[in-house]
């Protein structure tokens, strides 16, 4: 088996177990929204700030849920010693990584047929087919973003102590880019991109995913070394 | 060694207040600003050095990954920390610049927040060391995360800036009179000498620290993944 | 602040002087924490060496 196709082999059983627990996954996109609800109340959410913050709303919504969504995914492996049975069998760590990464980038895209319908509804945003296009693109070139470091952080961070307080701590800073560009690009769509800013910032959303997959990929399997 | 580092940062000290004095008593106030003006002979040493100090902490960990060897790790420390310290220092002198000239404790314009974000992600791999008890372990994953950080680096630095293009954001002084040059080159290479004293005084602590440890053995998968 | 003559900003000596302690505060306190932490590293090494 190719790499290629191991990684193909981790994915499908990540999101294969995902699907198995559903319940939880459910449960990841069920926060996504209660967070969007509490946002809706943090400002008036029909009001001018509510509209403009919409899109950071989104964004962060999604960041809040993607701990949640990274941090299952590897609670398997520590809770049964999984981890180490995987390395056992001859499959490449960078296989296990991009199979992880790709599973958990999946699952995040899923989390945006749910979260953008609700946005624009809790938020009055009115979105038109291009519109919903050039969204989608946005919001999987961000769950891409999140999903690289997001799984090599949450592999480390899921074998430590104190877990839950150091994914966020050192996921959030890093995905500051993906905020701005999503936060932007949402709003250029939405109320009119007068000076074609658009393009650029897909690009350097688009060079960040590439970026960290790379260097991710590259770096994940010193983090099993022992 | 160790007093070769500790002459430096004698030096540095002497640099330091030296630069300072000319820089708050001789030098003329700014065209503008006036004396306020004088935090840049603080700020922007400051500024450069800490950006310096994460550089050599990329550096280190870079080292540390490629030839395994303990003393990288422990420049590595020695690194993080000084880039927090420095962080947070300018930081703070930024605030209490931008509160005069500006009216504002805070603004998001391109340095400061830039600088906020460096701030929590070399803090955050310091945070990370904290909770790694297994030196092998954290010497790894800190080099690991102190890679991903200073990428980001330039990463944020743009996108903030493109961010605020359009809005008309107060900006920091670009150039710089010439008779305003001397007291800044004082005190940065002050800030250097400073800031390489104490990395190395930190590295060899951790050094000796690590000396007192047992040596990490080589563990199976098994107990390693104890956590 | 207060403008003085010609727009310049003037009163900010507090701030400079603030800006500037702060700073000299910081390196102490590091200074003053390495050297107990050496102290305290040289303290368990010697005691290491005594077992």
């Amino acid at each position: 088996m190719s790499t290629f196709q191991q990684a193909l082999f981790v994915a499908r059983k990540d999101l294969l177990l995902g699907w198995r627990a559903r319940t939880r996954t459910l449960a990841v996109a069920l926060f996504g929204m209660v967070t969007l609800v509490l946002f809706s109340f943090a400002v008036a959410a029909d009001g001018e700030v509510g509209v403009s913050a919409a899109a950071g709303f989104l964004i962060v919504a999604l960041l809040l849920s993607s701990i949640l969504s990274l941090e299952e995914s590897f609670r398997l492996e520590t809770e049964d010693r999984a981890l180490e049975g995987l390395l056992l069998l001859p499959v490449d760590p960078v296989a296990i990584f991009y199979g992880k990464a790709i599973a958990n980038f999946v699952l995040l895209v899923l989390l945006g047929p749910v979260l953008l319908p609700l946005t624009a509804i809790f938020f009055s945003l009115e979105l038109d087919g291009a519109n919903l296009l050039s969204l989608a693109l946005l919001w999987v070139l961000a769950a891409a973003g999140i999903a690289a470091p997001g799984t090599l952080y949450a592999s480390m961070t899921s074998r430590v102590t104190g877990r839950d307080v150091v994914l966020p701590l050192l996921l959030f800073p890093l995905t500051l880019p993906i905020l701005m560009a999503g936060v932007r690009s949402f709003d250029l769509i939405l109320r009119g991109d007068a000076m074609s800013q658009l393009k650029g910032w897909t690009l350097l959303l688009a060079a960040f995913d590439l970026v960290y997959w790379v260097l991710c990929g590259a770096l994940f399997s010193r983090t099993l070394e022992e | 060694m160790r007093n070769v580092a500790t002459g430096i940062g004698l030096l540095g000290i002497l640099l330091l207040l030296v630069g300072s004095y000319v820089g708050l008593f001789v030098a003329p106030p700014e065209r503008h600003m006036g004396d306020v003006q004088r935090i840049m002979y603080v700020h922007v040493p400051t500024a450069w050095i800490g950006l310096l100090c994460s550089t050599f902490a990329m550096i280190f960990a870079v080292a540390y990954l490629w030839t395994g060897r303990n003393r990288w790790d422990d420049r590595l420390v020695g690194a993080l920390e000084i880039s927090v310290i420095l962080g947070g220092l300018l930081l703070v002198q930024g605030m209490l610049w931008g509160r005069v000239t500006w009216g504002v404790w805070w603004t998001w314009d391109v340095r400061l927040t830039t600088s906020l974000i460096m701030f929590l992600l070399f803090a955050g791999v310091l945070a990370l060391r904290s909770f790694v008890e297994e030196p092998l372990r954290r010497a790894t994953w800190s080099s690991v995360a102190t890679i991903i950080a200073y990428v980001d680096v330039p990463l944020v630095y743009f996108c903030v800036r493109w961010f605020r293009s359009l809005h008309q954001m107060p900006s920091s002084p670009e150039t710089v009179h010439s008779s305003m040059i001397i007291p800044l080159r004082i005190n940065a290479f002050a800030m250097l000498f400073i800031a390489i004293w104490l990395i190395a005084w930190r590295a060899r602590i951790e050094s000796k620290s690590r000396g007192a440890e047992r040596p990490p053995e080589r563990i199976e998968i098994k107990g390693a993944l104890n956590g | 602040m207060a403008e003085g003559p010609a727009g310049v900003i003037i009163g900010g000596w507090p701030y400079v002087i603030t800006a500037y302690s702060i700073t000299a505060v910081a390196l102490a306190l590091n200074i003053a924490r390495l050297a107990a932490r050496e102290r305290k590293a040289d303290r368990e090494k010697e005691s290491d060496s005594n077992d």
